[in-house]
């Protein structure tokens, strides 16, 4: 059977990464690994609590000759204007969690609202990824 | 810390538009919140994201009233004001060119708002059930 373990997210800055996803997110560290041998590429994986066998790993932005300059510049673009990629995580209770993540200093872009799939709430990481965080609740059958 | 790239404080903006497009918001505060004079916001802004700011926070707002108009049954001068723009008359015009029908007749096109209310069962069950009406009541006049 073939699973999903860990997805990939560029960040712009590794630790200010960390600091968002562990203590405003709420997440746990899964792997913080240097390895000299390899130009010192730090392997960073958070993920929630509770929810072991998924990661998501924060990947910082290599130089050459992993990723030529202007390549790397596009991604750095890319990421600020917001169009790297998103996040899906879902939650029992949307209007908490919410609060919760506000209380911890998050800025959502979006509150939650009712969707037909449930309730549904956005905000953005550090590097402008965007995070969705949704109460899945599909219609009760009347 | 790595050096920002300067279109992450454009999102900014752009995010704070869809955060608080209901509030009396506008391309003034949009800049203060990217830290750049206004004719250099717009401009940047137009560049990285191929509209203008005032284009943007005007068809968020036309979106979320759209979407008002759709789910709720408030009035279009009360959409109008929930998505943060003063004059219904403007409101009305820049809708109809956005939407090509207006608030209005954009409403009457979709199914009623109450038919997309997601009411429990349970609650329908109690609220929908008719008074029992006996026999004798039938020649009675309706309104007493």
């Amino acid at each position: 059977m073939i699973r999903i373990a860990n997805a990939q997210l560029w960040v712009h800055d590794q630790e200010e990464a960390l600091a968002f996803y562990t203590e405003k997110v709420g997440m746990e560290v899964r792997a913080d690994v240097t390895l000299p041998e390899m130009g010192d590429f730090r392997w960073l994986t958070v993920g929630p609590p509770g929810q072991e066998d998924v990661s998501i790993v924060l990947m910082a932005i290599p130089g050459p000759p992993v990723m030529d300059d202007e390549t790397a510049g596009q991604v750095r673009a890319l990421m600020a204007k917001g169009f790297a990629g998103t996040v899906f995580l879902t939650t029992e209770d949307c209007h908490a969690s919410y609060e919760e993540l506000r209380g911890r200093g998050v800025e959502f872009s979006e509150a939650p609202e009712e969707r037909p799939y449930g309730i549904d709430s956005g905000f953005r990481d550090p590097s402008g990824n965007s995070i969705r965080l949704t109460e899945v609740r599909l219609p009760a059958e009347v | 810390m790595a050096f920002v790239p300067p279109a992450r404080h454009l999102l900014r903006a752009k995010d704070l538009a869809d955060a608080r497009y209901f509030e009396p918001l506008g391309v003034d505060d949009l800049a203060r919140s990217a830290g750049l004079s206004r004719a250099h916001f717009s401009r940047e802004f137009r560049r990285a994201f191929g509209e203008s700011p005032h284009a943007y926070l005007l068809t968020r707002r036309l979106e979320r009233a759209a979407a008002l108009l759709r789910t709720t049954d408030q009035s279009v001068a009360d959409v109008c004001l929930s998505v943060g723009l003063q004059s219904v008359g403007s409101f009305t015009t820049s809708f109809k060119r956005a939407f090509g029908l207006s608030p209005t007749a954009y409403r009457a096109e979709h199914p009623p708002a109450a038919h997309r209310a997601l009411v429990p069962g349970c609650v329908v069950r109690a609220y929908a059930r008719p008074q029992h009406r006996t026999f004798r009541e039938d020649r009675a006049p309706a309104r007493a």
